[in-house]
């Protein structure tokens, strides 16, 4: 999980996941010059075919995080103890869109 | 139907993926639930128009967004409160808040335009993020259909704990049910006053990401890449979208 917060850079001991958390970085971090060579990287690592579903997936993402954000849902029920310790231990609940209707 | 296709790819593009955002450049190209056509297609140039906006790129940079005041750089097509509202899902999502939101519906937006709004702004960013990510132009956008908004509100939608009303677990009817209702997430319903914004969404996230079968079956891998990197992605682009969700 730490990988996903940016403290450790090894990829979580997924293949090839240090590739893709640079690509996912790139995608949304404005950094053309950046963006070229992380995509570039996920097809020298996996192909094409992987590049075009690591896109889908990444801007997925980019736009259901502004679904969730921009109409105030809250976590699923069912989903807030078994995942209370570790968004509390990744400062995930200290996001402010984690810090409720303010 | 609206012409969408990554022909000029300099390589392939899962099929499903081209006909998705085909149909999602239709359906906004079509009148909505509340706004017209014009309004849609315009909303999504505005969409655009967000990354040369000074004031977008001062608020992100201060302590607070709300402590900014300023004019929004705008493409002109759309009035102020609807401009507001693209321009700050877009440039910093993470940083709404619900008094923002009350504020929105105090200024004249109504609960239903403001979701069918979001609806369109997020369709705009997946579409064009994925051009982006794969290095490819943005996608021209489609020309308005003619015809009037069908102005109609689910009568089982009520205000849950999301800041906007929503169809709950419990209200979900009908063909409504395997979406809206218990099995379904709570982002699932999020746009769900508006649902065709709701429906057109989700089968676009059906497509760029897994079903509700694929998301439940950890056994098979579905993409080119694996489950757990396809994880590995979601997660980190919404830690530094700094998505509590």
């Amino acid at each position: 999980m730490n990988v996903i917060i940016g403290e450790v850079r090894d990829g979580g001991g997924i293949p090839q996941g240090d590739v893709l958390v640079a690509f996912a970085e790139a995608v949304v971090g404005g950094d053309e010059d950046r963006l070229t060579a992380a995509r570039a990287a996920v097809v020298d690592a996996l192909g094409t075919d992987a590049l075009v579903d690591a896109c889908a997936v990444a801007s997925m993402f980019n736009a259901i995080d502004r679904v969730a954000d921009s109409t105030g849902v809250p976590i699923d029920e069912d989903r807030l103890a078994p995942t209370a310790d570790f968004r509390e231990s990744l400062g995930i609940t200290a996001f402010p869109s984690g810090r409720g209707g303010g | 139907m609206a012409e969408l296709n990554y022909d000029d790819a300099p390589f392939a593009v899962r099929g499903d993926l081209a006909v998705v955002h085909g149909d999602t450049w239709d359906r906004l190209a079509s009148p909505g639930t509340w706004l017209d056509a014009e309004t849609r297609v315009a909303i999504a140039a505005e969409v655009r128009a967000v990354k040369d906006c000074v004031l977008c790129r001062a608020r992100k940079e201060a302590l607070s967004p709300y402590g900014v005041d300023g004019v929004h750089d705008t493409s002109g097509a759309l009035p102020d409160n609807i401009v507001d509202v693209v321009h700050r899902v877009v440039s910093d999502p993470a940083r709404l808040m619900k008094k923002w939101y009350d504020d929105c519906l105090a200024g004249g937006t109504t609960e239903e335009e403001y979701v069918e709004i979001i609806g369109v702004v997020c369709s705009t960013v997946a579409v064009d993020t994925f051009a982006h990510a794969a290095g490819l132009p943005l996608r021209k956008l489609p020309a308005p259909k003619p015809g009037a908004p069908s102005r109609q509100r689910p009568p089982n939608a009520k205000q849950g704990p999301a800041w906007v009303p929503w169809i709950g677990a419990d209200d979900a009817e009908g063909d409504d049910i395997p979406r809206f209702g218990p099995p379904g997430s709570n982002v699932r319903r999020a746009l769900s006053l508006v649902p065709a914004e709701a429906h057109g969404f989700m089968e676009m996230n059906e497509i760029h990401y897994l079903n509700g079968v694929q998301m439940r079956d950890f056994s098979t891998d579905y993409r080119a890449i694996t489950r757990a990197q396809i994880e590995l992605v979601a997660g980190r682009v919404s830690a530094i979208n700094q998505c509590a969700y």
